[in-house]
């Protein structure tokens, strides 16, 4: 066994570049990859005239036999081999990078994915929180106007208010931030994508949050208005000092819920040209194709999300706490 | 001696029924008036529309002297300009049966509310004549407490204290001890001697009729919106009345 395997070492030795090749050939047809690796690691490297396709050919291909054999290290060599010939060659290069790759552990792969997508996701993230806290401070105040339309006994008023409460949350916001971004230059509005996110959210959420306040002011015993008007308040003053500070724990609740809703609902703006956090993840994703990218924007999406969340329930206690004093 | 307010021929209805049904009275300055009824009877609906709470249809009220409250506009009784029903309302207190206390407001804050916010008062003032009113209904201790912590005679105590706080020409009760335990009634009633011994006008809706011999100079027997029977405690209290069913009404209380 021992001759006959340096016997054919001899022989091949003496073969020449075509000949190893073809033999190689043979071996991977008759399936001894084994001997067809070998046989591809002696093509020798090409002198002047030599044929350098023929020998890259070789090379490449002893290492993607290793490759499919699992022996990454010998894969690494053979590539390697080829480099130190032709240390430019692109191929070469490219499938070295893939197979130090699948070499990586997973938790290492994920750690270079993350590390490598992470600072885009949260430059995105900064247009989202903009949007979230943007809406968060306009939709309260837009809510509370409408809600005071509604309930003012102005008739006109309270039909307007209920229209536009009627419109906003009948409709689905995608399509209102299309009619603002695509639709309003068709009537000679012509507003930017940033403009248009924000008009739309704002008025989407100002009709959402209108309802809740509403619901809220009327959940408050009639005595408190009563109490206040007998002494001497107006109604503005009634529903400033009295009525509209015991809203608060009423609709903070759902409320909290909105804002919630909010943080994901941006990621639709992302549908008028916006960057945010969503669009930025798809980008990426469409350049990489790796999964971990969506994973990461959902990582930023919950991170926000369970801030909000907490910061929201501390506010709540806080607000709440007259009752138990 | 002027009156210090007058009513004349009030009508309050909801839809057909008629709760107030042209009621004619005359409050003297300082006089206490108690008025009893069974429930329904219109008592509440009565102090609503003195201070225009609840509008009346027609009638005529004068405070001090002066129309008060309402207007004539095209031969119709409409309430006046928000800003003088404001003003008249500052001038007579009110309290209420729930006490109506602000929850969200601590039981300073809660007195010191009308004068800074209605009368434009400073806080620091408004404070003062809190700590003032809280004394005298002594509750000065729980200035700083939220109502949620009090009993409810003490919120009432705080109510009344809120309401001495405007410093009104009159205060109207309606059924300040109905909603309190028995053994509360009597602190919110000492309260309210007390303001009547002071010379207070008060109009004082009651089930109680021991507080209302005790305090009253004029007792009206109110039902169906009208005024059944008016007299001195001594007409009602002290020999068998007129009017059978005034009679059986304060036989079944006592
Ligand atoms: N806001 C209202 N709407 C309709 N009916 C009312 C209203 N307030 C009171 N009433 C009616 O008017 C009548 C008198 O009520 P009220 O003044 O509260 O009586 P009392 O205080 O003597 O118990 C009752 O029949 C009551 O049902
Ligand atoms: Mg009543």
């Amino acid at each position: 066994m021992a001759l006959l395997l340096l016997f054919l070492c001899t022989v091949a030795r003496a073969a020449s570049p075509d000949e190893l090749m073809r033999r190689a050939g043979d071996a991977m047809a008759a399936g001894d990859l084994d001997a067809a690796v070998e046989l591809y690691m002696q093509v020798p490297a090409p002198d002047k005239n030599g044929d350098e396709g023929q020998f890259v050919n070789a090379r490449m291909q002893a290492a993607r036999l290793h490759f499919a054999l699992k022996r990454f290290e010998r894969a690494i060599e053979a590539v390697d081999s080829l480099l130190e010939v032709y240390p430019d060659n692109i191929e070469a290069k490219s499938y070295r990078g893939a197979v130090v790759d699948a070499m990586m552990p997973e938790w290492k792969k994920l750690l270079r994915d993350t590390v490598h997508f992470v600072p885009a996701l949260l430059k995105g993230s900064l247009m989202t929180l903009l949007l979230v806290f943007f809406t968060m401070l306009v939709s309260p105040i837009g809510g509370l106007l409408i809600a005071l339309g509604r309930i003012s006994g102005i008739a006109a008023a309270s039909r307007l208010c209920w229209f536009i409460i009627w419109i906003f949350r009948g409709t689905p916001l995608l399509l209102q931030l299309f009619f603002i971004y695509y639709g309003l230059p068709a009537i000679g509005i012509t507003l930017k994508p940033i403009p248009s996110a924000l008009i739309g959210l704002g008025l989407n959420y100002s009709a959402y949050l209108a309802e809740i306040i509403r619901s809220g002011i009327q959940s408050i015993d009639k005595g408190q208005m009563e109490a206040a008007q007998a002494m001497g308040m107006s109604y503005r003053q009634a529903m400033r000092r009295v009525i509209i500070p015991q809203t608060y724990r009423v609709i903070l609740p759902p409320v909290t819920n909105e804002f919630i809703a909010l943080i994901k609902d941006t990621a639709l703006v992302s549908t008028i040209a916006m960057v945010e956090l969503m669009r930025t993840a798809d980008q990426l994703f469409n350049a990489s194709f790796n999964v971990t990218v969506l994973a990461l924007a959902a990582c930023v999406y919950l991170m926000f999300t369970t801030v909000f969340t907490f910061a929201f329930e501390r506010l709540e206690r806080r607000v709440g706490a007259y009752e138990e004093r | 001696m002027q009156p210090l307010i007058e009513l004349e021929n009030v009508v309050k209805a909801f839809g057909e029924h008629r709760a107030v049904d042209n009621v004619s009275l005359s409050i003297n300055k300082g006089e206490k008036v108690v008025i009893i009824g069974p429930s329904g009877s219109g008592k509440s609906t009565l102090l609503r529309t003195i201070n225009c709470l609840e509008p009346m249809d027609s009638g005529a009220m004068r405070f001090a002297g002066k129309p008060a409250g309402y207007v004539k506009r095209d031969g119709k009784l409409v309430p006046d300009k928000p800003k003088n029903i404001c003003a008249l309302r500052t001038r007579i207190g009110m309290v209420f049966q729930q006490f109506n206390l602000f929850p969200h407001m601590s039981v300073a804050r809660n007195v010191m509310e009308g004068p800074v916010t209605v009368l434009g008062e400073s806080k620091p003032r408004a404070r003062e004549t809190a700590m003032d009113m809280l004394g005298k209904v002594g509750m000065e201790g729980f200035a700083d407490r939220y109502p949620a912590s009090l009993s409810g005679g003490q919120k009432q105590r705080v109510a009344i204290a809120r309401a001495l706080a405007m410093k009104p020409e009159m205060i109207l009760f309606d059924e300040p001890t109905s909603a309190l335990d028995p053994e509360l009634v009597g602190e919110v009633f000492d309260t309210i001697k007390q303001l009547a011994v002071e010379g207070m006008t008060m109009v004082i809706v009651t089930h109680n009729m021991g507080f209302a011999r005790e305090i009253a100079d004029t007792v009206i027997f109110m039902e169906n919106g009208s005024f059944l029977a008016k007299g001195t405690p001594a007409d009602f209290f002290d020999r068998q009345c007129d009017d059978p069913r005034v009679q059986s009404f304060i036989d079944k209380i006592f």
